[in-house]
């Protein structure tokens, strides 16, 4: 079962400092729920045993291409059934309760949208299967949101990604749900477009709407959501406040690669550094050092060559791609 | 067109306006004006063959290509884009996440395919018609014919949409299943295995086009020698065409209830 955490005062919708545990975290009253949750198909496992709950609030879903975000969101949303486990929006299953669906919008990360609809009948078709009293006015409300009004009687054929992009967040806001989901809602847009997307979705965590984004960028998150569920190949990796996880990110152990003209020479002077958790010289005569504090690190190594009479070829971070912070928090 | 009806049936306008002008639209065209082709070559070489128009409309057109490949070809092309499309294109969340039962979803769908095929389906049909009967269409003796064929392609019209478009729910290459069950279930089989007709659309289709046409007593489509053998009663096929279309619209709802979409 879950690990349970009281919810803090001055967070709303996720606990703070859970990022060191693996295990999920648990508000008092989840909008979503996911309980050991397992997806796979035939030998491949795409979510296996999730666990998390989330409340109102912007909550970003991270993690590298591939590692489950949208079949999470697609549990969630109820487009496909999970292997195992349990979920809850509002208390009930998603899958195949058409009820829940006057409940969340989703805004999914198909490109596809009807070419042959404008803007405003897309729109206003979603308002009138969601049965709304006064589709024209939801229409209307919700175009102007994502302040597509100017476009929105010119076909959706001829829309650019990030104008597609608006027109499916108007559809999903037309009943103005209470939860929202967002599979990389950032994609295809532009600055101008990204900051008002950005804006829109802290907009919808301020008003007591639970929000739910995924995302594959690390920084972009920061922007919008106070609190993050990582994912890796789909088990959760980490969970809590953003800050809190991007400092246990920026103070991992880095590898760091090193070339110099006597790398032996070198490797024996900086060996004695705090800095350094350990070094070791390649055949390759490449030097390889780990280090728990990059700044001092990068620091340092300048000054010892000098010292030392070695000149400093190269010096690179050996896994600073997004995919190693993520393993390093799935290690921890 | 129709637009008074997008508030009562989103749906449905929803899948006409994708059938408006659409690659499928102008295929089920062009396959509907094949028998406007063939009674125009009639109409040019009648002079010189003993063949009645009421012979070759019967069996040439309706019986020989219409009812056994052209009208399975033409509704399927339909019928396997209204939802199918959907599945392909991952648009159909647009619909599904949405507080409406999915029966309704089903059968507005089901009625675009209708509403999209009759008119060039039957429109097809009535110009072969005039085309084969020329100076004598208005005939009411003739007339017969305009009036069963049309009965009878409206109610495969009716079978196929259904039939085909749950085809599309339950495999990804619902044309290929489609063309096969067309040409060798409908067509093949069901000539060289007598007993299979009973579960072919094809052969109520063809039923209560025979059946009206016996009605009106018209001895020359017994005397065509290749006259369909034990037609079965032109109500009881009507009945069958109906409960096999809600059957379909039925299995399709219980399907797309339980459809992942990837």
């Amino acid at each position: 079962m879950f690990s349970r955490i009281k919810r803090g005062a001055t967070t709303p919708a996720i606990p703070q400092s859970t990022a060191a545990s693996p295990a999920a975290i648990l508000t008092d009253e989840p909008t979503i729920l996911f309980d050991h949750v397992s997806k796979w198909y035939g030998d491949l496992v795409a979510v296996s045993d999730l666990s998390f709950s989330i409340g109102p609030g912007v909550t970003a879903l991270l993690g590298p291409n591939g590692s489950g975000k949208t079949t999470s969101l697609k549990m969630i949303s109820g487009l496909i059934g999970q292997s195992a486990g349990r979920i809850e929006v509002r208390g009930l299953p998603p899958r195949g309760n058409i009820e829940t669906y006057r409940r969340f919008g989703l805004v999914n990360d198909v490109d596809n949208v009807y070419p042959y609809l404008t803007g405003w009948e897309f729109v206003w078709m979603n308002a009138r299967l969601q049965r709304l009293p006064d589709p024209d006015a939801a229409t209307r409300r919700a175009v102007d949101i994502v302040e597509m009004g100017p476009a929105s009687d010119r076909r959706i054929g001829g829309y650019s990604k990030g104008m597609r992009q608006r027109i499916k967040l108007a559809a999903a806001l037309v009943h103005d749900p209470d939860v929202i989901l967002m599979d990389e809602p950032l994609n295809g847009t532009d600055p101008a477009q990204r900051a008002h997307m950005i804006e829109l979705i802290r907009e919808f965590g301020r008003q007591g709407k639970t929000v739910l984004v995924s995302s594959h960028v690390l920084v972009e998150v920061e922007r919008f959501a106070e609190n993050i569920l990582v994912i890796v190949n789909g088990k959760l990796a980490a969970a809590g406040n953003y800050r809190t996880i991007r400092n246990r990110i920026d103070n991992r152990p880095l590898v760091i690669s090193l070339r110099a003209s006597n790398p032996r020479k070198l490797g024996a002077a900086l060996l004695g550094s705090p800095a350094i958790s350990s070094i070791s010289v390649g055949k390759d005569d490449h030097i390889t050092a780990e280090t728990n504090d990059a700044a001092t690190f990068y620091r340092i190594v300048p000054a010892v060559a000098r010292q030392t009479d070695v000149r400093l070829l190269e010096i690179e971070a050996a896994d600073e791609s997004l995919e190693s912070v993520f393993s390093y928090l799935v290690e921890r | 067109m129709f637009t008074f009806l997008w508030s009562p049936l989103p749906v449905f306008m929803l899948t006409l306006r994708q059938f408006s002008g659409g690659r499928a639209t102008r295929v089920v065209a062009l396959i509907s004006l094949i028998p406007v082709l063939m009674a125009a070559i009639y109409a040019l070489v009648s002079n010189g063959t003993s063949t009645l128009p009421e012979e070759f409309f019967a069996e040439g057109v309706f019986r020989g290509l219409f009812v056994a490949t052209l009208l399975p070809v033409a509704v399927m092309v339909l019928a396997t884009g209204a939802l199918g499309n959907e599945v392909e294109d991952q648009t159909l969340p647009y619909l599904s996440l949405k507080p409406i039962r999915r029966i309704r979803i089903v059968f507005e769908k089901f009625l675009a395919s209708v509403v999209a095929a009759t008119p060039l389906i039957l429109g097809g049909m009535a110009i072969a018609y005039v085309v084969t009967f020329r100076g004598d269409a208005g005939d009411s003796d003739h007339l017969t014919y305009l009036w069963s064929a049309l009965a009878a392609s409206f109610a495969g019209i009716l079978a196929y949409s259904a039939v085909f478009q749950l085809v599309s729910l339950l495999v990804a290459r619902a044309l290929l299943v489609g063309l096969t069950y067309s040409l060798v279930w409908e067509s093949v089989l069901g000539r060289y295995l007598p007993g299979l007709k009973i579960i072919s659309i094809r052969h109520y289709t063809e039923s209560i086009f025979v059946g009206m046409l016996d009605k009106s007593n018209y001895p020359s489509l017994v005397q065509a020698g290749n006259q369909m053998s034990d037609p079965t009663a032109v109500g009881t096929s009507a009945i069958v065409i109906v409960v096999v279309a809600i059957v379909a619209m039925l299995i399709s709802t219980w399907r797309l209830g339980r459809l992942n979409l990837e």
